[in-house]
């Protein structure tokens, strides 16, 4: 090929390479200038008062607006973090408002917690925590109550070191396994358990008492909720087991008032039925303490020697390099 | 295969390979996509309905990153994807150019591209979502530039990369030494080194230049020429400017996440770093700042040496840094292995490794280690197993791979400098006369 057209070609294909350069760069300042645009209106969010919450899909189902608000969330805007106690306090004194006693006694008497069971499903660092309740329902009394709709929650307080991934419940909301999902608590999905707190899982199934009250099984709900471990602290024996408690449950209704609805939330308790298949204890491989020296010494001095290598590695062969250049000049 | 097909046909080998991805995610368990582009993707959708990205968990990045992929929420969720990949094949386009620039045969051009095109981690990495191709081909332009002597739209382009992605700060020295007087003349094109063959250096030295071994010293004294003190301020500035801006619409969230967590870095959980398992053990505690400066060191030395030694064969240096600062990182994700595939076409044809054995035997052990390390890591992370020990152990022996990988490179290395030292006349007027470049 001649060298003109040789030049000619090169010429050419770094035009081409200009142009492309050009509408990229055009891009990326239209892209940088739409984005600054969108930010103007921005929302931040500060460490450590930020709550997960997925959203539910309250408004494609007709569900009442005073439907829309977690239960729990208002707890974490009283409390830095998670206790038992502290969250048992939260149910007596802020759950139940008062106001639908009579309700909530005949629904007391409708529901009966007969069977529990849970289990965890998978294996490593990455299972499912299976939940399956079922209630006897009396059916005669069901259709004397003035409900308009329910559903059940379910709330899951998970211990040190479990969490769930919100992306992930958000996920599987929009499949429509859950009507409504949120995490609250400590949701940073990285720290190892000494340096994070425990988080809360709250989700939404819908329950139609009505329909349930015609199966001779009663009602039954089936929850599979994704779960991760963190790194435990370190154990002698190389494990940590970490127990799962038992989770609360609630029925939250819409009745019809004279003058307007309003919803009222039953918490359902086990009357001491045990669990199915026992307590669920998740088994995870810890550090060990004893390796800590050995370990700190071994991986110094590896990379030391890493470093010598390649030093002296660098040294000889530019130098010998440059000799060669000198000796060819 | 000409360029042009082979560019081509990587093109609609990545189309095919995003629709793949997409069919994967929706029928099966297991996901073709990152996750990390699934960060990207709701940080992105954040900003689109007027949001900050940060309030997507996890996403440390510059909102840059996100306002790029703004279109994911009103074109088509997989724009990010081909984004990507446009990248990727920029990177092998930049490639060609840079060896064209040097004068290396046609043959060994199409050869070190497809080393780039056809490397199974390079394309699944752009197609499955992830960002790293777009700092690539940052990389190579910013080598480019300088090649053709625009100092400006390097020092541009150098300023928005580290405000990108921080690792390229390790380029700053190397490019401020190649930027060497005797070599680079502001304002005028600079001679570039040729291919000449494997084998032969092609630094000619003229009888009246200094030696070679006081380049680092001339440097060093006539540090403050135009084209470096134009080379930081411009840099600086484009960086101090992008970031001042992001902290102005995010404030301590930005800094934080986005350019404080990676110099602050140290994550417990498993990964290739030898270092992941001390950081466990001792987690419970804070490090000491003696602690931290002594697992600093083996870095610090190593850039340093290898700075000094090869500074002025610039795309080596690059490759060499950018090998050993992955190796000695406290992180190590398989991610960051594409920083430096990018960078070995350019070295590739002043390789003087035969395939057969020597260059079989580096590939072979780096990626046996690599297995051997996700094997452990399969059985703690998805069988529960406790194998931190063994884990830990693989990761020694990955660095160990690594080393050894790196030090074949550097014995079979020509050593060849980027620019050519120019050759000053009694008149300085045919460097005045000589081609301008910005």
């Amino acid at each position: 090929m001649p060298p003109s057209t040789v030049s000619y070609h090169m010429e050419s294909w770094q035009h081409v390479q200009v142009h492309i350069c050009r509408i990229l760069g055009i891009q990326l300042i239209f892209l940088v200038g739409f984005g600054f645009c969108m930010s103007s209106s921005f929302v931040s969010c500060e460490v450590g008062g930020c709550t997960s919450n997925v959203g539910s899909t309250n408004q494609s189902l007709n569900i009442p607006p005073y439907f829309e608000k977690h239960i729990t969330k208002s707890y974490f805007d009283k409390y830095d973090s998670l206790l038992d106690s502290d969250f048992l306090d939260f149910i007596s004194h802020e759950l139940f408002p008062g106001s639908c006693e009579l309700l909530l006694d005949n629904l007391n008497l409708v529901l009966r917690l007969s069977v529990q069971q849970r289990s965890l499903i998978g294996d490593g660092s990455h299972r499912h925590l299976s939940s399956s309740f079922r209630f006897n329902i009396q059916s005669e009394l069901i259709a004397e109550l003035p409900i308009h709709f329910c559903e059940a929650i379910i709330i899951e307080k998970l211990p040190y070191g479990i969490f769930a991934d919100p992306f992930e419940l958000q996920h599987l909301l929009q499949r429509g396994v859950f009507m409504g999902a949120a995490v609250f608590g400590d949701t940073n999905l990285e720290l190892p358990s000494v340096h994070s707190n425990r988080s809360l899982v709250e989700v939404h199934m819908d329950v139609d008492l009505n329909t349930f009250s015609r199966h001779k099984d009663g009602l039954e709900i089936n929850i599979d909720l994704p779960l991760h471990i963190r790194y435990p602290p370190l154990e002698e024996s190389g494990y940590s087991n970490i127990e799962l408690g038992a989770p609360d449950l609630f029925m939250r209704c819409s009745i019809e008032a004279k003058s307007h609805n309003q919803s009222c939330l039953l918490m359902l308790k086990d009357n001491g039925v045990a669990l199915g298949n026992g307590p669920v204890v998740w088994r995870v491989p810890s550090g060990i303490k004893a390796h800590a020296r050995a370990v700190s010494i071994v991986t110094f001095i590896s990379a030391i020697l890493s470093t010598l290598s390649i030093v002296l590695t660098s040294v000889y062969y530019s130098s010998t390099k440059l000799c060669k250049n000198l000796k060819q000049s | 295969m000409d360029v042009r097909s082979l560019l081509l046909f990587s093109a609609l080998l990545r189309v095919l390979l995003i629709i793949y991805g997409e069919w994967q995610d929706a029928h099966m368990e297991v996901r073709y996509t990152d996750v990390d582009y699934l960060v990207f993707s709701d940080a992105a959708s954040l900003v689109a309905s007027g949001k900050s990205p940060y309030q997507r968990s996890t996403y440390r990045y510059s909102p840059l990153l996100a306002f790029l992929l703004v279109p994911n929420s009103i074109i088509h969720p997989s724009w990010g994807k081909f984004l990507f990949s446009a990248s990727d094949l920029l990177v092998g386009l930049f490639i060609h150019t840079i060896l064209e620039l040097r004068k290396v045969p046609e043959n060994l051009c199409t050869c070190a591209l497809m080393v780039w095109l056809f490397n199974p981690f390079t394309f699944s990495i752009g197609t499955r979502g992830n960002c790293e191709p777009i700092v690539c081909a940052m990389i190579l332009w910013i080598i480019i530039c300088l090649m053709n002597g625009k100092v400006l739209q390097a020092a541009f382009w150098y300023g928005l990369v580290v405000h990108f992605r921080i690792y390229p700060i390790i380029y700053s020295i190397p490019i401020i030494l190649v930027l060497d007087p005797h070599c680079f003349l502001y304002g005028l094109k600079p001679a570039l080194s040729s291919w000449v063959g494997q084998g032969n250096s092609t630094q000619s030295i003229p009888s009246t230049a200094v030696p070679e071994s006081c380049g680092i010293w001339i440097a060093l004294t006539s540090m403050f020429t135009r084209a470096r003190i134009m080379f930081g301020l411009i840099s600086g500035a484009v960086f101090f400017a992008f970031t001042g801006l992001f902290f102005y619409l995010y404030r301590w969230e930005f800094l934080h996440e986005a350019l404080l967590y990676h110099l602050t870095r140290t994550d417990p959980r498993h990964n290739f770093s030898i270092y992941f398992y001390h950081i466990y053990l001792h987690y419970e505690h804070e490090f000491s700042v003696v602690e931290r400066l002594i697992s600093f060191l083996p870095q610090f030395l190593v850039q340093l040496v290898l700075i000094v030694c090869f500074a002025q064969d610039l795309p080596f240096c690059f490759f060499a840094q950018t090998v050993a600062f992955v190796a000695f990182n406290k992180v190590i994700t398989a991610q960051y292995f594409v920083w430096f595939f990018c960078l070995l076409p350019l070295i590739l044809p002043w390789s003087n490794m035969k395939l057969k054995w020597t260059g079989l035997s580096c590939i072979l052990l780096w990626m046996g280690t690599q297995t051997h390390w996700l094997m452990w890591g399969y059985l703690l992370e998805f069988k529960g197993k406790n194998v931190f020990l063994e884990l830990w152990i693989a990761s020694i022996l990955f660095l160990a791979a690594n080393t050894f990988v790196l030090i074949k490179i550097i014995r079979y290395h020509t050593y060849s400098s980027l620019f050519q030292r120019l050759e000053f006349s009694s008149s300085d007027n045919d460097l005045k006369e000589g081609k301008k470049s910005n």
